[in-house]
């Protein structure tokens, strides 16, 4: 089977793209697919702090990073690649794959490229959607309404929503519910990933002393976005769960 | 009543029916037979259960999330022993979706506990029908219907219940007193109880100490027949 790359990438910060990458990857260890994952937060690297065995962190300016992408879908030893784009480059990012060939070896079917538009509750964040559709042939794209560490409810109107999504589909939509805070919170101090966390297993591997009420959140949360993560075409693909 | 740790909860859809009697019966029942059960009142920041019990109560909200933590991690956090929670009914909607979200129960299970759910069923259909909703759900070990004599109950006669006699206004109020130790009257101490007080209540605590030592293999024995 082809190997499939993930960008997951906003317009702006804080809208949640480090944690879907985080509930990407946590999904895809659930249901047992090896993954791994390059974090261009550089040098900081926030996903890195949660999947230090299998993520890279990167800069995506540097020309010798740009093609360790590149190299890791050729390889095809893990049929997973995410990449965590960093906040508000975009279609920076886009641009530059689509320099250095990565677009276009997509297209040719060399692997599945898809691309995770994080999106949070504000209309601000919307703005640069006009500007990646140039981008957009060939490649898988899905577009993320976040909701997790939100309170309030999406902004949008129909109306404005329809002007910027009209081409897309009901399965290239997924909601990432909410999280109770605590929960997220507690995740995240304990810089383990989701999967561990409902386990109850700490960042070294040892028993951990998590919460059973916010350990029964997160699981219930990830169970929410199994169901959601299940409509995606790209998603089933890579899982052998589609029906036609 | 058991030997295996178990988790007694005490609950009703229904104010003012004795739930928090029973709750401090049932301490009180486990405790003059040797057990050592802790006690959760949810009823945070009242919390009439921990008058009785300084100690060994611990006081949550349940309306908050670290009111569930306190009441579910305290209970997972130290099995091996017995637990009694009073629910006031405020948080009895929010208890029961939780612990099926979180499968609270399957988790008591897996720690080796029981779950017994009693349940004052009091004079109306509603509260007949919110009865036997708890009943269905899975998880709980024995369901046990409550019959308070002072407000009457729906449950039908022939399907068994936990009866509570009557118990005159003087003796309510006398053992209401957040000083008045039924365990102490028990064993002798009248704390200061007339004679005809005294009677009554031991006739009181005569039938209900009874009845609940009894309780698993009557209502068992129900369950097969029906």
């Amino acid at each position: 089977m082809k190997p499939t790359l993930i960008l997951v990438g906003a317009d702006k910060g804080g809208v949640g793209k480090t944690t879907m990458s985080r509930a990407l990857l946590d999904y895809f260890a659930r249901k047992n697919i090896l993954t791994r994952a390059f974090d261009t937060e550089n040098p900081r690297g926030s996903l890195h702090r949660f999947y230090p065995a299998i993520t890279e962190i990167i800069d995506l300016g540097n020309v010798a990073h740009q093609m360790k992408v590149l190299d890791t879908m050729e390889g095809a030893s893990v049929p997973v690649t995410v990449v965590d784009l960093k906040a508000g480059n975009l279609s920076y990012s886009l641009d530059l794959f689509e320099r250095i060939g990565v677009l276009e070896a997509a297209r040719n079917g060399m692997f599945t490229l898809g691309l995770v538009h994080v999106v949070g509750p504000s209309i601000a964040s919307l703005d640069e959607i006009g500007e990646i559709a140039k981008y957009l042939q060939g490649v898988e794209y899905v577009v993320a309404r976040n909701s997790i560490n939100e309170t309030n409810f999406f902004e949008w109107d129909d109306a404005t929503y329809r002007k910027y999504f009209t081409q897309i589909s009901k399965t290239h939509e997924i909601n990432i519910p909410k999280l109770n805070e605590m929960a997220y919170e507690q995740v995240d101090v304990a810089g383990v990933t989701f999967k561990d966390f409902i386990d109850n297993r700490a960042a070294d591997g040892t028993a951990g002393k998590f919460s059973f009420v916010l350990r029964g959140y997160v699981r219930k949360w990830c169970a929410e976005n199994d169901e959601e993560f299940a409509r995606v075409k790209m998603l089933q693909d890579i899982l052998g769960t589609r029906h036609t | 009543m058991a030997i295996t740790p178990t988790i007694y909860i005490v609950a009703s859809d229904q104010h003012r029916n004795g739930k928090t009697l029973l709750a401090r019966l049932l301490a009180d029942y486990l405790l003059l037979d040797g057990r050592d059960p802790f006690l959760v009142d949810t009823d945070a920041p009242d919390g009439p259960l921990r008058n009785y019990f300084p100690g060994r109560t611990a006081l949550a909200d349940f309306a908050a999330i670290r009111g569930q933590m306190k009441l579910f991690d305290t209970i997972l956090a130290a099995p091996g022993r017995d637990y009694v929670v009073d629910l006031p009914v405020r948080h009895l909607e929010n208890f029961l979706a939780a612990a099926a979200d979180l499968d609270f129960f399957a988790e008591c299970k897996k720690l080796g506990f029981r779950v017994f759910f009693f349940y004052v069923v009091d004079n109306s259909f509603t509260s007949l029908k919110a009865a036997k909703a708890v009943r269905a759900i899975s998880g709980i070990d024995l369901f046990v219907p409550v019959h308070n004599k002072l407000v009457k109950s729906t449950w039908p006669e022939d399907e068994g219940s936990l009866v509570i006699p009557l118990l005159s206004a003087p003796i309510a109020s006398a053992i209401g007193n957040r000083r008045f130790s039924i365990r102490n009257f028990v064993q002798g101490d009248v704390q200061g109880l007339t004679e005809d007080m005294t009677m009554e209540l031991q006739n009181f605590l005569y039938e209900v100490l009874n009845n609940l030592s009894n309780l698993e293999p009557v209502l068992t024995l129900k369950n097969l027949r029906n």
